[in-house]
């Protein structure tokens, strides 16, 4: 049974979902403008579709094609993107909020995490999805997803220990 | 066994950026605006405006085909078999003078009613059928030189007796 949303409902949605949906899409793009472009196609494209909001893996799903989609209409933005999304490319605007000292090093060491592992902890972390929708998402196995998250927390956890 | 659980819960605890108000407005507008036509399904309804242009459109079409069939093929209406009493009608012959000509003559039989058997009142012995059609004729004239058309439509009646033979 398929249970037809309110307006209000698609509004909480993107409330809820839309950092995380942004953070997402900063993985094909470095500007923060670019970005929301991406993120309010996918809604929109949701929204008219009717999509069950229940599915969150499909959102996330939607944010990936669209932003593939506009990598693929424009080569010149492939070269550029390809460019400056390298593993490790610092980003020009915070990805996170209200950070005390130890959490921005935290939030800095995610940001510096290989695309490939840092979309997995975004979609494990804030999204709380789960590896087989992850897979999903990103046309991954369910292995490949866990593995790759397992690196970043191995990354991330290497990075903040103390230098003695 | 899973040694990375303090992280996790680190990193839970950053809260990713929050959707610029700009964003959310955009968002809201585009869904707001589309309100109308987003539905259950995945293809926008069709506005009824829309299909009732298309109808018009049609109708039109198929209205100036018949007035342009009947202009090329237009001949004086065949009298029925038997016609014992008619309403009074015009004649398409009538505004000729004012330079008008024939162009389309329709009639439309709405109602048609078997009245029965009937003796002939002028011959005792004849059976008759008597069928009664209620119709709408409608004429046009149309002058060639102005353009000016000129259309009469009025309703009309007809007793149409028909002979029946018991053999």
């Amino acid at each position: 049974m398929v249970m037809e949303r309110t307006l209000e409902d698609w509004k909480t949605c993107f409330t809820q979902l839309g950092p995380p949906l942004l953070l997402f899409a900063r993985r094909w793009t470095n500007s923060r403008a670019d970005a929301e472009d991406i993120v309010q196609d996918a809604f929109l494209r949701c929204w008219r579709r009717q999509q069950p909001l229940e599915n969150r893996a499909l959102l996330y799903a939607t944010v990936r094609s669209t932003a593939l989609d506009r990598l693929r209409s424009d080569q010149r933005r492939v070269r550029r993107e390809a460019s400056v999304a390298q593993d490790g490319a610092d980003y020009f605007e915070p990805q996170f909020t209200a950070l005390d000292e130890g959490q921005q090093l935290l939030a800095a060491a995610v940001e510096r995490l290989p695309n490939e592992q840092r979309e997995v902890v975004i979609l494990k972390i804030w999204s709380e999805l789960t590896f087989a929708e992850i897979g999903n998402i990103l046309e991954i196995s369910q292995n490949t997803a866990a593995s790759r998250y397992r690196y970043a927390l191995g990354t991330l956890k290497k990075t903040l220990q103390p230098h003695e | 066994m899973n040694d990375f659980s303090e992280l996790e819960s680190e990193l839970k605890k950053l809260r990713p950026a929050a959707v610029s108000p700009a964003l959310r407005a955009r968002v809201e507008q585009a869904m707001l605006r589309t309100d109308a036509t987003a539905t259950a399904g995945v293809l926008p309804r069709t506005s009824s405006g829309k299909v009732w242009w298309s109808f018009g459109l049609g109708l039109a079409a198929a209205s100036a085909l018949v007035l342009l069939g009947l202009t090329f093929f237009a001949k004086a209406p065949t009298p029925a078999p038997i016609v014992a009493q008619t309403s009074p009608a015009a004649t398409l012959a009538q505004p000729q003078a004012s330079g008008l000509q024939p162009s389309a003559l329709t009639q439309v039989v709405y109602r048609r009613r078997d009245e029965g058997l009937i003796f002939s009142p002028n011959q005792s012995e004849r059976v008759l059928r008597r069928v009664r059609y209620q119709t709408r004729e409608t004429m046009q004239w149309r002058n060639p030189e102005t353009g000016a058309s000129l259309r009469v439509s009025y309703p009309a009646e007809q007793v149409v007796l028909s002979p029946v033979s018991f053999q």
